[in-house]
């Protein structure tokens, strides 16, 4: 579909191009018009003249030469003639016609008649021509005739000269339909901008800030993105509250079951359909979570902040295992995620870490072209190259000896993809360990594409 | 030791007090947030369990409250909320641990006893008195190795001395720390349980200070 500004190019060309072709055949006709009437007008005269020369010398019609004494009249082809045809078939003509002569209409007309019609040396002329009924009752066709080769040639040289002006008109049409689109589309320019400016701020539009026309739409683009806010949390705090709602007579099953065991009674099979239960139930909530996830990509972080809260946990739990975090990150590390997405993701790989390592993990985020990288590193066992993709699979779990759901890892990645960054697993050269390297896009809108 | 478990799903209330019971631990119950806050503000207990998800108010906010008020009584967060960021919220508002659901009982009762042993300055979970060994993990005594057998609330008196050893503790304040809150708490009763100790631990393990109340020896 063609956008606004395009419209408004093929629109402004058009109307220049149809203003430009009318007001030049205007402007042409009505010059033409006012050459013709003028000729036609200097033609009746001319006739006029004749038929007087005429009326005194009808009966020596070659005296006529004399007394129309107009020296065009004397130059052969000069391009001005008349011609006199008796009623028997004389014809006497102006010196200028030479030994040619000029074609009558085929009827006789009493009054003044103007037509064209083709002269010597195939001239265009222009005729005036009436029979007419002398006195002494002899009947003259009377025929005045010029050239109009040069009222052509007038018109030609006024076309030549008219139409770069009329280009230049059309230009100037076409350029004021540009900057008229321009100054129009100014204020939903302005809109494009707050829409964007608003993910950060959180803030209303203000339709006040807009023409009359346009906003309305922007009470209504508020309302759609303040329902869609709204869908949003209402839909996360429906996962929260789906999660207390089911987990809590999980625990109180499972803490049954823990003192059935104590008592001899077998409940292993039951209490492997409860594990499964609550891995289900933790894979099916981390996927609303990442399905919700791409409605506030909108959203900023700084990643910074996120860093400093989670690392200072992990750091107490590091110690507390006689470990260490090492923690190394730029400032101001804005990224368009959530920030409770990005601390699910970084905590998932953290507690990952610490978890696994011996004693040391690494945490560094750094600025990179186009995105935020960010390494965790540990000096652990690591996953194997051919093992790593089970890994990131969602539900699997390499070491059922450790406690966990296993749904970290593919936790981090399936609300990572969200936001168009990914998760990569390798080897710490460093560390030796596990080495996960995240890549956030700065640009969300060109990572989603 | 006098803790209060602040969770609106009763069967779960039942479960975690028997257990902390069998522990010698008292235990007082809030279901809903309101209750919660109020009586975590009033009454002197040695720490406090807290589910997030609370009816009336929301757990992290009772917890603020308490903090702000300069409450400094350890808590244990409880909740199905398993979120990296709201973990950070709990412990930033001044949890002292945070703990998911589901779980294993046996793993909050080593949390519980962790977070009382911190509280008291105690990094064994086996707390010597001199030839009387108090193992805080099950609530079981031995004098010189051999296991004594005490009631539920002789342990709990013992259990709180034992983790204020050194310190002296009047019997209003022991009254407080062992019973609940909807007890009898007649402090006549204490002298009855200090009594019982001592016949059962040895004369000279709780001294008497005359008319304020009562002291373990920190050995």
């Amino acid at each position: 579909m063609l956008s606004l500004r395009q419209r408004a190019l093929v629109g402004g060309l058009a109307s220049g191009a149809l203003s430009v072709i009318v007001g030049t055949l205007a402007v042409l006709s009505y010059i033409d018009s006012r050459v013709s009437n003028r000729i036609d007008s200097a033609l009746r005269d001319r006739h006029t003249q004749l038929v007087v020369g005429l009326s005194v010398t009808t009966q020596n019609p070659e005296a006529l030469r004399d007394l129309m004494f107009d020296p065009s009249y004397s130059a052969p082809y000069s391009g001005r003639y008349w011609q006199v045809t008796s009623s028997d078939g004389q014809i006497f003509t102006s010196t200028s016609l030479f030994d040619e002569t000029i074609a009558e209409p085929p009827a006789s007309p009493q009054t003044v008649t103007l037509w064209n019609t083709p002269g010597p040396e195939d001239e265009a002329l222009r005729s005036a021509y009436q029979k007419i009924t002398y006195e002494d009752g002899t009947v003259w066709g009377v025929s005045v005739a010029e050239n109009q080769t040069l009222l052509i040639n007038e018109r030609l040289s006024a076309q030549r000269n008219l139409l770069p002006v009329f280009g230049l008109v059309g230009l100037i049409g076409v350029a004021s339909s540009l900057l008229l689109m321009s100054i129009i589309m100014g204020p939903l320019r302005k809109l494009r901008t707050d829409v964007t400016h608003r993910w950060d701020s959180d803030d209303d539009l203000k339709p006040t800030d807009y023409p009359n026309e346009v906003s309305p739409l922007v009470e209504d683009l508020n309302q759609l993105l303040r329902r869609n806010r709204d869908i949003v949390s209402g839909s996360r705090r429906h996962a929260a509250d789906l999660a207390h709602a089911l987990k809590t007579p999980t625990a109180i099953l499972r803490n049954e079951l823990q003192s059935m065991s104590e008592s001899g009674i077998e409940t292993n099979i039951a209490q492997e359909a409860l594990d499964r239960v609550d891995a289900q139930l933790g894979r099916s909530l981390a996927r609303l979570r990442a399905m919700n996830t791409a409605e506030l990509s909108h959203s900023r972080t700084d990643i910074s902040h996120s860093v400093d809260r989670l690392t200072r946990l992990f750091s107490t739990i590091a110690k507390r295992d006689n470990k260490t975090l090492e923690v190394k990150r730029d400032p101001d590390l804005w990224v368009r995620m959530d920030t409770q997405d990005v601390e699910e993701v970084l905590g998932n790989l953290l507690d990952n870490a610490v978890k696994w390592s011996r004693s040391t993990v690494r945490f560094t985020a750094m600025r990179q072209q186009g995105c935020i990288e960010i390494c965790i590193e540990d000096n652990g066992p690591g996953i194997p190259k051919e093992a790593q993709r089970e890994a990131l699979r969602s539900g699997g779990r390499l070491d059922t000896s450790v406690r966990g759901s296993g749904l970290g890892l593919a936790i981090a990645v399936d609300l990572l993809a969200a936001y168009g960054a990914h998760l990569e697993l390798g080897t710490s050269d460093s560390l030796g360990g596990l080495k996960c390297r995240v890549a956030i896009p700065t640009n969300i809108a060109t990572a989603l594409m | 030791m006098r803790i209060l478990l602040a969770e609106d799903e009763p069967h779960l209330c039942d479960q975690v007090k028997k257990l902390l019971n069998a522990e010698g631990r008292v235990v007082d119950i809030a279901n809903n947030g309101t209750d919660a806050q109020y009586l975590g503000t009033t009454e002197p207990y040695d720490m406090i369990i807290l589910d997030l998800g609370l009816p009336e108010r929301d757990g992290i906010s009772v917890l603020r409250e308490w903090r702000n008020a300069g409450i400094k009584t350890p808590v244990l967060i409880l909740t199905a909320r398993d979120g990296w960021s709201e973990r950070v919220d709990g412990l930033d508002a001044g949890a002292d641990d945070y703990m998911t659901k589901p779980f294993h009982l046996p793993e909050l009762a080593a949390r519980v006893r962790a977070i009382l042993r911190r509280q008291s300055g105690q990094l064994n979970p086996v707390i010597e008195m001199g030839n009387v060994m108090l193992d805080t993990r099950n609530g079981r005594v031995t004098v010189d190795d051999v296991p004594v057998d005490l009631t539920a609330q002789e342990i709990a008196v013992l259990t709180y001395l034992a983790h204020n050893a050194g310190r002296m503790i009047p019997r209003t304040e022991l009254s407080e720390h062992i019973y609940e809150y909807d007890g009898d708490r007649d402090s006549n009763t204490i002298a009855v349980f200090i009594n019982r100790l001592r016949k059962k631990l040895g004369p000279d393990l709780i001294t008497t200070v005359r008319g304020r109340g009562y002291m373990i020896d920190p050995g």
